[in-house]
């Protein structure tokens, strides 16, 4: 176990801050993909153009480019396929609570689409310019994950196309199915190593009336970990639970009727201790937007996600502060507590901080069973550290589907390196 | 070598390795009691039943039926209504039934580990001390297990605003194919994840029937019990008014947690059975039932009450306390049984429509019913559009193939209306030779690839949810015969 246990200084590593003066600065464009060859872009608007497209070399799918940095550099990619093309609405049934969409679709396009008849998908992830099929594969969620689950919960059918170029499909237009394998669930979190996600059916909700967001200001780890249990124990039923430091605010959203949503964050405040405040409905889509931007990087930023059991572990939060005053940097942490889910946004210092602060703070996060990836890093730091640490059970499960799947390993090849 | 050589060498290597604690069933009579679920049409004598008493047993068994390639099926209570625990011919049938125990209930974390012979409804139990429960509800989950709830997706009458199986499974330890131990979800099964990074294989193990390995440990999420739940009984004077209700609630933005229906064929014969106060002459009842919290749920309901009426309800019963929800909920439940008053035999469909072709599938059925001469009862989900139709026949008048063929045509308008085989039963070895009507070539070979992955081998399970020249190529018609805790009323169909 490595340096969890107090606030003291970390052990071992080498000096904070000497990294070379290349590696730093904002200005440096993301990792480079390395390439070999004249790399080709594609933009199919077709599902048939898109089978051509992916059937030879290898293949880097491509949705509006806010993720191509997730998980580790692929290497090589000589297509990029595009799904920009592939962006529309194909049939929306109001009443049935469903759409049918292309996977090129971007997520806030998606939703104003849905909001003029009254409806979301209840899905907030930061990246609203992302494209639906982008964040199937990322398996990204935001604070609402909470009361409705990843998008892996609202997908019921996807049409995928395979390295082979077979046109599959799984699921279907109805909210109740068990007709067959899950292939929608098996591409959640594949970051466009096995198919490229063609069409995706949705169940989307009603929106909701009005949405209202108590703060709690001066929460320490241990009381952000006493207040979350305090209210997902309570009948209040909030949305989002979200812990930021080094700010040390709780944010709880509440959705629901107007008389419904004010109740709840009645009966929250008097749950909650410490300085409170109560935001509307605009005052709080405002405070949800700034919250989004929070983990968005700057060029030359390293951020991380880590997953462990739902609850702050307070130990990660000091290793983490610990680990980043070590390191020189300054670490940026967005905390979803009712699920175990950690964002840390690094700024400052050199590539070499960066990795040091990387592979020490995934040291504490795998002692108490969790996993950290890194989603996008400061140039340089590839070479010193893994973008992939311990792997989840199964993992040999994993490189069988890839194989099976893609035997050439030309979709997004070494993408989860050193795993497969 | 022949496979009773196997399997006598499968239970001398298990009986070595696991010793006294694991239990055998060798005798053809011990055995019989194995051979079929609660799809008791279908019924293979397996040649071996083990019953593991500790977990750590499960994988030894798997590597032996590896070993001497013996084909093998992970069961919990049998109560499965698409035979997806039918052992395969002088198979071997691991029964997880002594593995029930509920290892931990953490209230703060709302999560539970369960070993998978636990059944559903203890495990609301053990975390009824924090106000939490589980929240996927089978009509059977008195007996059934959530490793066979894992297998399944199991849903039941709440799964409309609370999900299924799928989404209250955080981590699945498991016993995969190659006999090797993994927890799918997480690593450590004690430290469940919601976002492992990688494929989700937890999603894709959770409804997979049994064919992708077995589970040995299950961490599901809990949740706090809702602060009031309302329920009410909404009689209407025909079908399409019922239907047009259900369209209405959902489409005003209000997500009950249930929505059933019953037809009037299916009130006669609840009411006769039960005398749960529904009104025999109703063409159609809804319960609908919202729960939440106190204001919210006040206000949805009386929209929803006042829905009802605007649609031409004749009658409208508020249930004014627990006892009289349960009332109603056993009557509804009750259908089943009551089922035997109409006709001594009957099959059992599990389609899925979209919502709003409610009305044009039980049309639609109504229309195959009258051409068969056959009569068909309907009670179902109706707001996540999951049909359940009873067709009636008579084996001694020489029906049933025509109730097979009738219940095939009904399964397959489903699938014709944009809808799915099954909702909630599953495809196992009945509708597994359905399969080409709902999924292409090119559809079924992705499946496969993705089964073939956890089980190259092809002993898991084999014989289920993809259809084969075996099954499809022999009568697949079954006629209903209950399950003997049906028929003492301790458990449901549906």
């Amino acid at each position: 176990m490595v340096g969890p246990s107090s606030s003291a200084p970390p052990p071992g590593g080498a000096t904070p801050g000497s990294g070379s003066a290349a590696d730093g600065g904002g200005t440096t464009a993301e990792a480079p993909i390395v390439s070999h060859a004249a790399p080709r872009s594609i933009t199919p608007t077709t599902l048939k153009d898109l089978r051509d497209a992916v059937t030879a070399g290898t293949v880097l799918i491509r949705g509006t480019g806010t993720a191509t940095t997730w998980g580790a550099p692929v290497r090589d990619p000589r297509t990029t396929v595009s799904l920009a093309g592939m962006d529309r609405v194909l049939d929306h049934r109001p009443a049935d609570m469903t759409v049918h969409v292309q996977g090129g679709i971007r997520l806030d396009a998606l939703q104003a689409q849905l909001a003029l008849r009254g409806q979301w998908l209840p899905y907030d992830p930061a990246r609203s310019e992302a494209t639906i099929g982008g964040l199937l594969a990322t398996g990204d969620a935001g604070p609402r994950r909470l009361a409705y689950g990843s998008l892996r919960e609202l997908v019921i059918g996807a049409t995928m196309v395979f390295p082979d170029g077979a046109i599959a499909k799984s699921g279907g237009h109805v909210i109740k199915n068990v007709a067959g394998y899950d292939l929608a669930k098996l591409c959640h979190g594949s970051l466009g190593t096995l198919g490229v996600v063609a069409e995706l059916v949705l169940r989307v909700h009603p929106l909701p009336q009005t949405s209202r967001t108590v703060m709690v200001s001066g929460v320490d780890t241990a009381a952000a970990q006493r207040l979350t249990w305090a209210l997902t124990r309570s009948a209040t039923e909030p949305t989002a639970i979200e812990w930021c430091e080094p700010e040390q605010v709780l944010a709880v959203r509440f959705d629901g009727t107007s008389d419904g949503a004010a109740a709840r964050a009645a009966a929250a405040r008097a749950l909650l201790r410490g300085s409170l405040a109560e935001l509307d409905a605009d005052e709080s889509a405002s405070f949800w937007h700034s919250h989004a931007v929070r983990i968005v990087a700057e060029p030359g930023d390293t951020v991380l996600r880590a997953a462990t059991r739902p609850g702050i572990d307070p130990s990660l939060v000091r290793s983490l502060a610990a680990w980043a005053e070590h390191a020189g940097v300054k670490a940026l942490l967005t905390c979803s507590p009712a699920v175990g889910g950690y964002t840390v946004r690094v700024t400052g210092g050199d590539a070499k901080a960066h990795a040091e602060l990387v592979k020490n703070w995934r040291a504490s996060v795998e002692a108490v069973g969790g996993f950290v990836m890194l989603r996008r890093r400061r140039p340089g730091v590839d070479a010193m550290v893994e973008s992939w640490g311990r792997a989840p059970g199964g993992v040999d499960v994993m490189r069988r589907v890839k194989g099976n799947f893609d035997p050439e390993n030309r979709f997004a090849p070494g993408r989860f390196a050193p795993w497969f | 070598m022949d496979r009773e050589a196997a399997l006598r060498a499968v239970l001398a290597d298990v009986s070595a390795e696991c010793g006294p604690g694991l239990r055998a069933l060798t005798g053809a009579a011990e055995r019989r009691a194995y051979e079929t679920d609660a799809l008791t049409a279908h019924r293979i004598l397996p040649g071996l039943v083990l019953l593991p008493a500790d977990r750590s047993q499960v994988a030894p068994i798997v590597r032996a039926c590896l070993r001497h390639g013996v084909p093998y099926v992970a069961r919990g209570a049998g109560t499965g209504l698409s035979g997806g625990a039918l052992p395969s011919e002088s198979g071997l049938v691991i029964s997880l039934a002594r593995l029930n125990r509920i290892l931990e209930v953490d209230p703060d974390r709302r999560t539970a580990i369960v070993e998978p012979g636990t059944t559903n409804l203890s495990i609301s139990a053990a975390a009824g001390e924090y106000d939490l429960y589980y929240a996927p509800d089978p009509s059977s989950q008195v007996v059934c297990t959530i490793g066979g709830n894992v297998a399944e997706n199991s849903g039941g009458a709440h799964c409309l605003k609370y999900g299924f199986t799928s989404h209250h499974v955080l981590a699945v330890e498991v016993v995969l194919p190659d006999g090797s131990v993994a927890v799918l979800g997480s690593d450590d099964i004690e430290a469940p994840c919601y976002d492992a990074p990688g494929y989700d294989l937890r999603g894709v193990f959770v409804g997979a029937e049994g064919t992708c390995g077995v589970a040995t440990r299950i961490a599901v999420r809990l949740l706090r019990r809702p602060e009031v739940v309302r329920t009410l009984v909404a009689d209407f004077p025909d079908v399409p008014s019922a239907c047009d209700t259900v369209s209405a609630v959902i489409a005003a933005g209000i997500v009950p947690s249930a929505i059933e229906m019953m037809d009037n064929l299916a009130i006669r014969a609840c009411e006769d059975a039960v005398h749960a106060g529904y009104d025999r002459n109703a063409a159609a009842s809804l319960i609908i039932e919202l729960d939440g919290p106190a204001e919210e749920c006040t206000e949805l309901f009386e929209k929803v009450s006042a829905m009802c009426t605007a649609h031409g309800c004749d009658r409208l019963r508020i249930a004014a306390d627990a006892a009289e929800r349960a009332a109603i909920w056993a009557g509804r439940k009750a259908a089943f049984a009551a089922m035997g008053r109409l006709s001594p035999e009957f099959l059992l469909q599990d389609g899925v429509v979209p919502r709003t072709r409610l009305a044009e599938a039980l049309t639609g059925i109504a229309g195959l019913a009258a051409g068969a001469g056959l009569r068909v009862a309907n009670v179902f989900h109706a707001g996540d559009g999951n049909l359940h139709p009873l067709v009636l026949y008579r084996a001694d008048a020489g029906q049933e193939p025509a109730a097979a063929a009738l219940a095939a045509a009904i399964a397959e308008l489903c699938v014709a209306l944009g809808g799915s085989l099954s909702g909630e039963h599953g495809i196992g070895v009945d509708k597994a030779c359905s399969m080409p009507e709902m999924f292409s070539p090119a559809d079924l070979t992705a499946m496969d690839r993705l089964r073939a992955a956890f089980d190259p081998s092809g002993l898991c399970n084999p014989g289920k949810v993809f259809p084969t020249p075996a099954l499809c190529g022999e009568s697949r018609a079954g006629a209903y015969q209950p399950h003997p805790l049906e028929e003492t009323g301790k458990i449901q169909r549906w």
